[in-house]
């Protein structure tokens, strides 16, 4: 029998995923922007996180748009490159959860959250590629 | 040097680090050693003065409220016990906001900054951002300009303002004033567009007579008048005028007055010492000063002679004007000057003209014979005191006839002695009457009365001056309406030889007010002025 190999949750999670990331983008800014007018911010703090947020989006993008491809195309390759750009996702997440300037309890929130989503697509990344290899 | 090692190696310096346990912060303990009382975190407090107490004022202690946990520290007391005694809970307290600081990365995130410490290196830059009045925002900026001299000055022209002290080539010029006691004080300065008089007293003595400087002419015009503050125009002060005045008073204008005179010792007496200097500067409107002149009063002391009284004064008149002080505005002010003038032949238009000369500067001034210490009119020669408004004045003096006198020439001397060098022909009607307004001006009226007889020697002059209150009910101002001088006459018997009669010579002054009474008018009532348009019935009419 010809079955797909393609994963469908695989896929669901990216679609979820994207909406969550753009929701999640807009949380952090407006977070960081408020952090900003209560706190004190110095600019040599804000600057790298601001600069940070923009980088795991357009890293956000690349890796959906990737790992989306290869998995409808059943390709290796570009799955293999999106679990890449995961890992640096990850990375990311964790310094937004941890090593930023501010934390607050919403931030926690989300950035747990997207590690849940970003460790359960790492993991049917990988049953994905296994399957197509 | 080992000294100089040794700063290279001093760490910084930094301030106390911030307490922010909670269970040590303790805002009411506010006595050192001592226990605060209704203070429940104090340490110093021991459990017999707890019992004490009879609230907390300070019952929860905690670090900053938007930290998602955080220890605090619970005072309370528990009165059930006996003796009351004091607990402290210290309890983790939550925010339950969604946006409370979970974690920061920043340490002075939450907490004030420390000030500077203040070492050599950074003193310079702490002191100009903090050592005035107000804090800079840009010290580095500043820092480099405050040194140089700021080019936008340069083109900035100085001018005097009103009461900012006129500067001379090495300080101000200097006006000598009574400062706590009557002593002269040499450090006033004369301010610009400030009028003052001032009078002291100095201590002088013959011995002295050449050494002491505030005495002598030189001291007062030596410096020159610079022309605006900080440039480098000078206005040199030139003499005006001079007058000598005696031991017995009499004061006499000298001729040449260009000549400066040094106080010397002349029989026995020490002359040419300053007694009065009046400076009269001259401004342009820009507050530039383009003219300076001194008149001096010059006189002499004894050898019993302590001290001398010094008068000074100071007026500004601007260029090209001429300013005639007013008496009043409109009306004349009790006490002031009545205002004279004649009318120059073949000129329709009355002119004031200086009516007392010598020292001073008076405009245009009725007068009357002053009265002097010797009485004597053949000896009080140009003595002369204004006609102040409102005050009624009589003055006079003993004439001795003798039979050698001759009626014309005294007739001649007793006129030009009751009425002056030049009686005013006009007197102005109110104390701001201008020479151009003929109607100002009010005539006066000379009438005489005599006697029969063949010599008739003037006696008596009597100025009656009868105003007016002109204006509103409320500001009522004084307005001169009529001046009548009368001259009484008497007959000048011829007396025998050797004989003598003394006759008494008077001047008196009266004034009159013949206001009539003030009537209020009322204003008419506001009339409704409702006319219709001529086309209002239009159809019909």
């Amino acid at each position: 029998t010809t079955s797909q190999l393609s994963s469908v949750p695989l896929q669901i999670l990216f679609y979820v995923n994207g909406f969550y990331y753009i929701f999640y983008f807009l949380a952090t800014l407006a977070m960081i922007i408020y952090k900003s007018q209560v706190f004190s911010y110095p600019d040599f703090f804000l600057a790298p996180d601001l600069a940070l947020l923009c980088i795991m989006a357009i890293l956000e993008a690349l890796r959906l748009y990737l790992g989306s491809k290869g998995n409808l195309t059943e390709e290796e390759a570009p799955l293999g490159l999106s679990l890449a750009l995961t890992v640096g996702s990850v990375i990311l997440s964790v310094y937004f959860l941890t090593w930023q300037t501010y934390v607050l309890r919403a931030d926690v929130v989300i950035n747990a959250l997207l590690l849940f989503t970003y460790g359960l697509e790492a993991v049917l990344q990988v049953l994905a590629i296994a399957a197509f290899v | 040097p080992p000294e100089t090692r040794a700063t290279a190696w001093e760490p910084i310096r930094r301030g106390p680090a911030p307490l922010t346990d909670a269970a040590r912060l303790c805002v009411c303990d506010l006595l050192v050693a001592q226990c605060d009382v209704n203070c429940c975190c104090d340490p110093d407090c021991s459990a017999a003065e707890f019992s004490l107490f009879t609230t907390c004022s300070v019952p929860v202690v905690t670090g900053d409220s938007r930290l998602c946990s955080q220890k605090a520290a619970v005072y309370s007391l528990d009165v059930e016990a006996n003796p009351p005694e004091r607990v402290m809970k210290l309890i983790d307290q939550v925010n339950p906001s969604l946006f409370c600081i979970h974690a920061t990365n920043y340490k002075q995130a939450l907490s004030f900054r420390p000030p500077e410490m203040p070492t050599s290196e950074n003193f310079d830059q702490l002191l100009k951002k903090f050592g005035s009045a107000t804090f800079s925002a840009e010290p580095d900026s500043w820092g480099m300009n405050s040194d140089a001299p700021n080019p936008s000055d340069a083109n900035e022209t100085y001018r005097y303002e009103h009461g900012v002290p006129i500067q001379t080539v090495d300080a101000f010029l200097r006006l000598p004033s009574p400062v706590v006691s009557s002593w002269c004080s040499d450090a006033n300065p004369a301010g610009f567009l400030v009028h003052q008089a001032t009078k002291c007293t100095r201590p002088v003595s013959v011995e002295e007579c050449g050494s002491i400087q505030a005495v002598s002419m030189l001291f007062y015009i030596n410096s020159s008048i610079l022309a605006v503050p900080k440039s480098s125009q000078m206005v040199n002060i030139t003499v005006q005028s001079v007058a000598l005045q005696s031991l017995n008073g009499t004061q006499t204008l000298l001729r040449s007055s260009n000549v400066l005179r040094h106080p010397m010792i002349l029989d026995g007496l020490c002359i040419n010492i300053v007694l009065g200097v009046s400076y009269h500067i001259t401004y342009t409107d820009t507050g530039e000063i383009t003219e300076a002149a001194a008149s001096f009063v010059l006189g002499a002391i004894d050898r019993e002679a302590l001290s001398i009284r010094q008068s000074f004064e100071i007026s500004f008149t601007q260029v090209n004007t001429n300013p005639v002080p007013l008496s009043g505005n409109p009306g004349y002010v009790a006490g002031l000057p009545v205002r004279a003038g004649f009318k120059p032949q073949g000129y329709p238009f009355p002119t004031a003209v200086l009516l007392s000369a010598l020292s001073t500067n008076r405009y245009g001034q009725l007068t009357i014979l002053q009265s002097t210490a010797s009485q004597d009119c053949l000896m009080a020669q140009e003595a002369r005191t204004p006609v102040l408004f409102g005050y009624d004045m009589i003055s006079g003096c003993k004439l001795r006839i003798t039979a050698a006198m001759k009626c014309q020439p005294l007739t001649q001397a007793l006129l030009d002695l009751l009425k002056g060098q030049s009686f005013p022909e006009y007197v102005a009607s109110f104390g701001n009457s201008q020479a151009q307004d003929v109607l100002d001006w009010v005539p006066i009226i000379h009438l005489h009365t005599s006697e029969q007889g063949s010599c008739q020697i003037p006696v008596a002059l009597e100025i009656e001056v009868k105003w007016t209150k002109y204006g509103s009910l409320v500001n009522p101002q004084a307005r001169i309406v009529n001046v009548t001088a009368t001259t009484t006459a008497t007959t000048l018997k011829q007396l025998p030889l050797g004989r003598e009669r003394t006759i008494p010579i008077t001047t008196s002054v009266v004034f009159t007010d013949v206001s009539s009474p003030a009537e209020p008018g009322y204003k008419a009532w506001p009339t409704i002025n409702a006319k219709l348009p001529h086309d209002f019935f239009f159809p019909f009419v």
